[in-house]
C-alpha cells in the first residue's frame, strides 16, 4: 500500500450536554485541526463527513454541515455511523491519487435526541422493531453473557475493564467528566444500576456530545506538512450477519477478520510482540476483552489475565477508550487520534513508553456487527 | 458557561412508513395467526430459518417459495438471556419498575434464535439451556405480538 499520512487531528471536550450548536462544534473540531497543522481552507481538497440522519434529525444532513466542516466549494461526501469507517473512505480517496488533503470529521450530539430509540431504527422493521425486544441495550446483555458463559469469565473481571478505563479517562482532559473516575472500584461498577444484566451502567460507554477531525495526506504532501506524520500501514474491515440469533456473540468474527487483513497489510506476524498500544472502540467493558482476543492479543477467554494498564504488558485504551466518552459517529475516529497521539508522544499523563506501532479499531451496529482495524506507525 | 440556552426548537417528524413484509413473512404471519410456527430450509446448507427468509446470506442463494417449508414445534432451548429495566419503543426509552427478562430461544429443529420475553419466571430461576415453550396471545392478529413470550416447559 502507498503511504498515507495522518498529518493533523483535533477533538472537542466530550460533554453529556454541550449546550451549544452542533455546527459550532463541528467547526471547532475541523478548524482546530486545520489551524494546528498550519494549513488553510484552500488546502482542503476533499471532505468526508460522518454523522447519521436520525441523529441529526434531518435527511441528507451533510447538506448543512458542508460549510462548517471545511467543505465549501470542495468535494464532500458522507459516511453513516462510525468515524473509523469515514477514515477508510478518506484513505481510499487519497489513494485514488486525486487528492492532496482530506478532512475527515465525525460526531454527534445525543443530548438532542433519544439515543436508544434511534438505535431501535437499526432493527428489522418487519419482524423485530414492533416489539422492540431487540435493541442496543438487550444486545449488550446478550453479548456479555455469551462471553462469560463460554469462557467462565466473572463479572468482576469485566468490571476491571471499566475501572481501568475510567481511571485512564481521569488522566485525559478531553474525556467525558462523568467518566473521569479516579477513585472508582470494582465494587462501584458492580453496584451501579442494572443496564442489561449482567451489564451495569458503569460498564457502558456513555453516549455523549462530541466531534473529532483528522487530516490525511499522501506521502509527499504529508512530509511537507509535518515532521511527524503517522503512517497508516494497514487497514482491514469486515462484516458479519445481522440477526443476533444467528451469531456467536462470545467472540467477534468481524473484528477477527478485519484484524487479519490489517495485520497482513502491515506485515505483522505476531501482534502481541509487535504492537505497543491499542485503542479499541469498546461500547461496553466486555467488548474490550472480546476484541482483545479477536485481535490475537490474548488467547480465547484469557484477555482478563493480560495486564492492559498504561504501564502494563500491553496497554489498551490508555485514553480511557470509548468508556471515557462515546460521541456516536466520533468514537472510532477518536481511537485513531488517540493512537496517533501515542505514536507522536503527545499523550501527556497517559503516554505509553516506546510506542512504535499502534492499532485502533472502530465498529458499527449491534454487538459490533461491522468492524474495522488500523495499524499505525510513527517515524519517517 | 453558567448561562443555559433555553431556546430550543422541538422538531416533530411524523412519517408513517408501511413496510412490505414480503411473501415469505406474509405466509409466516398467516400461520402465526393460527398459532402455528413455520420456517424454511436452505436447500444448500440445510440451515432452518424462523421466521423464514427468501435469501440464505451464507450461501447467497434464493430459497424457492414453492418448497423447503418446515413445520416447527412450539418448543425450544434458551440460548441466552438478559434482564433490564429499560423499555424502548419508537418514540422514547424509559425505565420500568418490574424488570423484563428477554431471552434468545432456539426453536427445536431450527438453526436461528428468536428474541422474546420470558414470562412467569423470576430472574434467579433462569438458566441457559432450559427448555422453553411459546405462550400464545389469546386473540392473534397475524403479527409478531401473536407470540406473547416463552414460558418454562
Amino acid at each position: 500500500m502507498e503511504k498515507v499520512g495522518i498529518v493533523g487531528y483535533n477533538q472537542v471536550k466530550l460533554q453529556s450536554d454541550a449546550n451549544y450548536g452542533r455546527y459550532e462544534m463541528i467547526f471547532e473540531a475541523v478548524r482546530g485541526a486545520i489551524d494546528k497543522a498550519g494549513l488553510k481552507k484552500k488546502d482542503i481538497t476533499t471532505v468526508i463527513s460522518c454523522t447519521n440522519d436520525y441523529y441529526d434529525g434531518r435527511t441528507i444532513s451533510n447538506c448543512f454541515t458542508v460549510e462548517v466542516g471545511g467543505g465549501y466549494l470542495a468535494d464532500e461526501s458522507k459516511v453513516e455511523m462510525d468515524g473509523a469507517h469515514a477514515v477508510l473512505y478518506g484513505l481510499l480517496r487519497i489513494l485514488s491519487g486525486n487528492h492532496k488533503l482530506a478532512v475527515v470529521w465525525g460526531g454527534s450530539m445525543p443530548s438532542c435526541f433519544p439515543y436508544h430509540t434511534t438505535r431501535l431504527y437499526e432493527t428489522d422493521p418487519t419482524w423485530e422493531r414492533p416489539l422492540a425486544y431487540v435493541n442496543d441495550i438487550t444486545a449488550a446483555g446478550f453479548q456479555m453473557r455469551a462471553y462469560m458463559e463460554k469462557y467462565g469469565v466473572s463479572k468482576e473481571e469485566v468490571a476491571n475493564v471499566a475501572v481501568k478505563n475510567r481511571k485512564n479517562a481521569a488522566k485525559n482532559a478531553l474525556a467525558l467528566e462523568e467518566a473521569q473516575n479516579q477513585n472508582i472500584t470494582v465494587k462501584d461498577v458492580l453496584n451501579s444500576d442494572i443496564y442489561a444484566d449482567p451489564v451495569t451502567e458503569l460498564m457502558v460507554a456513555q453516549p455523549c456530545d462530541g466531534v473529532a477531525a483528522l487530516l490525511l495526506a499522501p506521502e509527499k504532501q504529508a512530509r511537507k506538512i509535518t515532521d511527524n506524520p503517522v503512517w497508516i500501514t494497514g487497514v482491514g474491515w469486515n462484516q458479519e450477519t445481522y440477526y443476533l440469533g444467528d451469531r456467536d456473540l462470545s467472540g467477534s468474527k468481524s473484528l477477527e477478520l478485519a484484524g487479519k487483513m490489517a495485520y497482513n497489510a502491515a506485515g505483522i506476524k505476531d501482534p502481541r510482540k509487535e504492537i505497543q498500544v491499542a485503542e479499541l472502540y469498546e461500547a461496553y467493558a466486555h467488548e474490550e476483552l472480546i476484541f482483545t482476543e479477536a485481535l490475537k492479543l490474548a488467547d480465547r477467554g484469557k484477555a482478563p489475565e493480560l495486564n492492559t494498564n498504561i504501564k502494563g504488558d500491553l496497554p489498551i485504551n490508555p485514553s480511557g477508550g470509548a468508556i471515557g466518552g462515546n460521541p456516536p459517529c466520533g468514537t472510532g475516529l477518536i481511537r485513531i487520534i488517540e493512537a496517533s497521539k501515542q505514536l507522536n508522544g503527545e499523550a501527556g499523563t497517559y503516554q505509553v513508553n516506546g510506542v512504535k506501532k499502534a492499532i485502533a479499531s472502530g465498529q458499527i451496529g449491534m454487538c459490533a456487527q461491522n468492524s474495522i482495524l488500523y495499524v499505525l506507525e510513527g517515524g519517517n | 458557561m453558567d448561562e443555559k440556552v433555553i431556546v430550543t426548537n422541538k422538531g416533530l417528524v411524523k412519517a408513517e412508513f408501511a413496510f412490505w413484509v414480503g411473501i415469505f413473512l406474509d405466509k409466516f404471519y398467516d400461520n402465526l395467526e393460527n398459532k402455528k410456527l413455520i420456517g424454511n430450509e436452505c436447500p444448500k446448507c440445510g440451515d432452518v430459518f424462523v421466521p423464514p427468509r427468501k435469501i440464505c446470506g451464507k450461501c447467497n442463494i434464493v430459497i424457492p417459495f414453492e418448497e423447503n417449508w418446515v413445520d416447527l414445534p412450539e418448543t425450544g432451548e434458551l440460548m441466552n438471556y438478559t434482564i433490564t429495566y429499560h423499555k424502548i419503543n419508537d418514540r422514547s426509552d424509559r425505565k420500568v419498575k418490574k424488570p423484563q427478562i428477554i431471552g434468545i430461544v432456539k426453536i427445536d429443529g431450527s438453526s436461528t434464535g428468536l428474541v422474546y420475553r420470558l414470562l412467569d419466571l423470576e430472574p434467579e430461576e433462569v438458566k441457559i439451556g432450559m427448555k422453553m415453550k411459546i405462550q400464545w396471545e389469546d386473540n392473534t392478529k397475524g403479527d409478531p405480538s401473536d407470540i406473547k413470550g416463552f414460558i418454562k416447559v
